[in-house]
């Protein structure tokens, strides 16, 4: 029997994506365990090793290089030594001829049909959601909607098995309009710009995944959360002083030297253990808290924006922090990132500090409540004892924390801001530890 | 207007027809001084004699080849084959001459010739039952007209007659007795032209020969139900004046087709393709066909009962179609 290889799921949340390359030709014998293709998810490029032995057959009409198809799409299938030679694609295309029609593009929810009903027995079942529902409508009511406007993928339909009538796209084109869904707003964002005419000094280009999944999550987030930025300015002195130390540190040699982020990153994790109200989400009608910090940092590559995940990072030390976030922020940057690890985050940092930004207004990443925006690190002369009249030169830092109001109010969020910079002020208190 | 009844109404064509034209001969078995088997030509053998209607053997191929040949000579004949399963047996003159002979001799000759018989399951076993719709449909170059009502079977019998290429003109044997208003003297029926013969507004159904009937009495159960059909007739099925189906699922946006005749590749089968080319947009259910069981007809009258669609079946079908 072939075993089928189709396009795994790489995250909970991700319903399709791309097959990037095959690393194994077509015909080349594999085992189990060897490295087959990658696959580009929504944001992270990952290989595949392969879960069975036997001789790679690629479908000839499978999805191409960079086409998006749904989780579980078969891609080809692992035939072992003894059918070798007797193997036929599911649909009867012989394996002879399956190299002459290589280059033809089908769909590819069609190829998974069709594999299921001639396999019969020993095929694994396809993930039910995998498959996007069809909504059906009759002739008639599709373009009688689209001649009243309706939109009628989102009408239920009161035909057999939920089709689509014509006297349903009646009803719904003389029913009073009703406010949308604020998660409709999002994706209908780019349709509700009127379109103006494109001049003809544009370049063109696809948007790629990375930007798309991007596009997406902002948008949501922008329409969903109700965010407000607080801004501190904090003294870092100790900060750069503490760096300073741990530079100077013999003993560091060959480490990573902990970076502003690793720091802020311990500090914002002992900050959210005392205040779990900023470290939680909205679950449907209830906030979930988590008793643990995951925190993203974003990273900028040529791909886009991506965000690694440090996990635990109250747990860890220092120095810890700093290594595992120099080896996510190199696989990152190099495109190798799991999708695993960009996953599961309670709280982000963005530091736009090297780019010599001040403050700014970062964009909570959904579904978490608050994101610490961290600017450049700059000496300015300070009154540091106003009666004495005395006036220093100290390195100052603006840190713009983005909350959802939804979750928190003004003061909670302004108190775990001031614990944030108590913390930066004077590092000694959370280098103890909780 | 004079009430009559089915074969009335066709006869009196045929004899007006036969008064006009001397060139217009009848050939068949037992449509002699018999007037034949069901009543075709009942009074004319008195008028004609054997010159004009002339009983033949039984030997279908034979006699359809001999009128074959006199039509391109240029005479007007009418084959009657009493019931239409003995055409069969002259199939291969039909098809590869009667049809083909315009073609072949690029327009040099015509073959103005009537085939006639009774076709539909009557309480006449396997033998005696066909329709043979799609048959006919299937080749070019022949009429194929399936009158209902008495008025139709005068008025397209008097078209088949002065037509100039061969017309098969099938005459349901539960439609022979059939009472209705049939005008007077000349009345023609054109081809190709479609008769709604009941006006609605929630489905079309197009019933073919003798399910016209059972349609019309299924559309008054319906009425009871709230839900109007409109019931088209096609009169002939060689033209198919699918215009006016078309104008009707603009209304409707729903579409029966009830054929006695077999499902597979039979009339149904191709208006519903035609239909489905060229009003797919207006349909707001799927085009549904009601067709005659695919079995020889049984001579049972309860096995038949159950093999042909009736006015109950036909209107099950239209609720279904209404649910859809």
């Amino acid at each position: 029997m072939a075993y089928e290889v189709t396009l795994p799921r790489l995250g909970w949340d991700m319903e399709e994506g791309s097959l990037a390359v095959w690393i194994k030709k077509d015909g080349e014998f594999v085992k189990s365990g060897e490295l087959l293709f990658t696959v580009e998810g929504d944001k992270a490029v990952q290989e595949i090793e392969a879960l069975d032995t036997g001789y790679l057959r690629i479908l000839p009409d499978g999805p191409q290089p960079g086409v998006k198809v749904p989780v579980g799409t078969l891609l080809g299938f692992l035939v072992p030594e003894n059918e070798r030679d007797s193997f036929v694609f599911p649909g009867g295309v012989s394996a002879s001829t399956s190299m002459a029609t290589a280059d033809r593009v089908t769909n590819p929810v069609v190829d998974l049909r069709a594999a299921i009903t001639s396999e019969g027995e020993g095929v694994l079942p396809v993930a039910e959601d995998a498959k996007p529902r069809r909504v059906y409508i009759s002739p008639y009511a599709k373009r009688l909607a689209q001649g009243l406007g309706v939109d009628w993928q989102s009408l239920k339909g009161s035909g057999r098995a939920g089709r689509i009538m014509a006297a349903d796209v009646e009803k719904a084109a003389t029913a009073p309009l009703v406010a949308p869904k604020l998660a409709g707003i999002a994706s209908s964002l780019t349709t509700s710009i009127p379109p103006q005419a494109i001049p003809e000094s544009v370049t063109r280009q696809p948007m790629s995944q990375t930007r798309k999944k991007i596009a997406e999550h902002m948008a949501t987030s922008a329409h969903t959360v109700a965010p407000v930025t607080l801004t501190a300015e904090i003294d870092a002195t100790e900060l750069v002083g503490l760096r300073k130390q741990l530079k100077a540190d013999a003993a560091l040699g060959g480490l990573p030297l902990p970076s502003y982020n690793d720091m802020l990153a311990k500090i914002v994790a002992q900050a959210l253990l005392e205040h779990p109200h900023m470290n939680a989400q909205i679950v449907g009608d209830e906030i979930l808290y988590s008793n643990t910090a995951h925190i993203a940092v974003a990273v900028d590559t040529e791909r886009g924006l991506l965000v690694p995940v440090l996990r635990d990072v109250q747990a860890k030390s220092l120095r810890q922090v700093a290594r595992e976030a120099a080896a996510l922020i190199e696989k990152t940057r190099q495109g190798t990132i799991a999708y695993a690890d960009l996953q599961g985050a309670t709280f982000t940092i963005t530091n736009l500090g090297m780019f010599e930004i001040e403050a700014f207004t970062p964009i909570i990443n959904l579904p978490q409540c608050a994101i610490l925006g961290v600017g450049q690190i700059i000496a300015k002369q300070v009154v540091t004892d106003a009666e004495l009249e005395m006036v220093e030169i100290r390195q100052r830092m603006v840190l713009s924390l983005t909350f959802d109001h939804r979750l928190v109010d003004g003061a909670q969020a302004a108190r775990f801001l001031q614990r944030i910079k108590r913390l930066a002020e004077r590092p000694y208190v959370w280098l103890v530890g909780s | 207007m004079p009430e009559m009844t089915f074969t009335d109404a066709a006869r009196a064509g045929l004899a007006e027809e036969m008064a006009r034209d001397p060139l217009i001969f009848v050939v068949g078995e037992g449509i002699g001084p018999r007037g034949g088997n069901f009543n075709t030509t009942v009074g004319l053998h008195e008028l004609y004699g054997d010159m004009r209607l002339r009983d033949t053997p039984i030997s279908e191929r034979g006699f359809t080849g001999l009128c074959t040949g006199a039509a391109v000579l240029g005479a007007r004949p009418v084959v009657d084959f009493m019931f239409l399963d003995f055409e069969l047996d002259a199939l291969g003159e039909i098809i590869n001459q009667t049809s083909r002979l315009r073609w072949m001799s690029n327009g040099q000759v015509n073959v103005p010739i009537v085939i006639r018989g009774g076709v539909g399951v009557a309480s006449t076993g396997p033998h005696h039952s066909a329709n043979l719709f799609s048959v006919f449909m299937h080749i070019p170059g022949l009429y194929v007209v399936t009158p209902v009502f008495p008025a139709d079977a005068k008025g397209l019998l008097k078209t088949a007659i002065r037509s100039n290429d061969p017309v098969i003109f099938l005459e349901h044997k539960k439609l022979l007795k059939l009472k209705g208003p049939v005008p007077d003297g000349e009345y023609l029926v054109p081809f190709g032209k479609a008769a709604v013969v009941r006006s609605g507004t929630d489905v079309t159904v197009v019933a073919i020969s003798f399910p016209v009937i059972e349609a019309l009495s299924a559309a008054r159960m319906l009425e009871a139900d709230g839900i109007s059909a409109e019931i088209i007739d096609p009169r002939t099925l060689v033209p198919l004046d699918i215009d006016t189906i078309l104008e009707s699922i603009a209304k409707t946006h729903r579409l029966l087709i009830v054929d006695e005749d077999y499902g597979p590749c039979g009339a149904a089968a191709e208006i519903a393709a035609q239909v489905m080319e060229r009003a797919f947009y207006e349909l707001d259910a799927p085009v549904r066909r009601l067709n005659g069981a695919f079995i020889p007809a049984p001579y049972s009258p309860p096995l038949e009962a159950a093999v042909v669609p009736n006015a109950a079946r036909i209107a099950q079908a239209v609720r279904s179609l209404i649910q859809e």
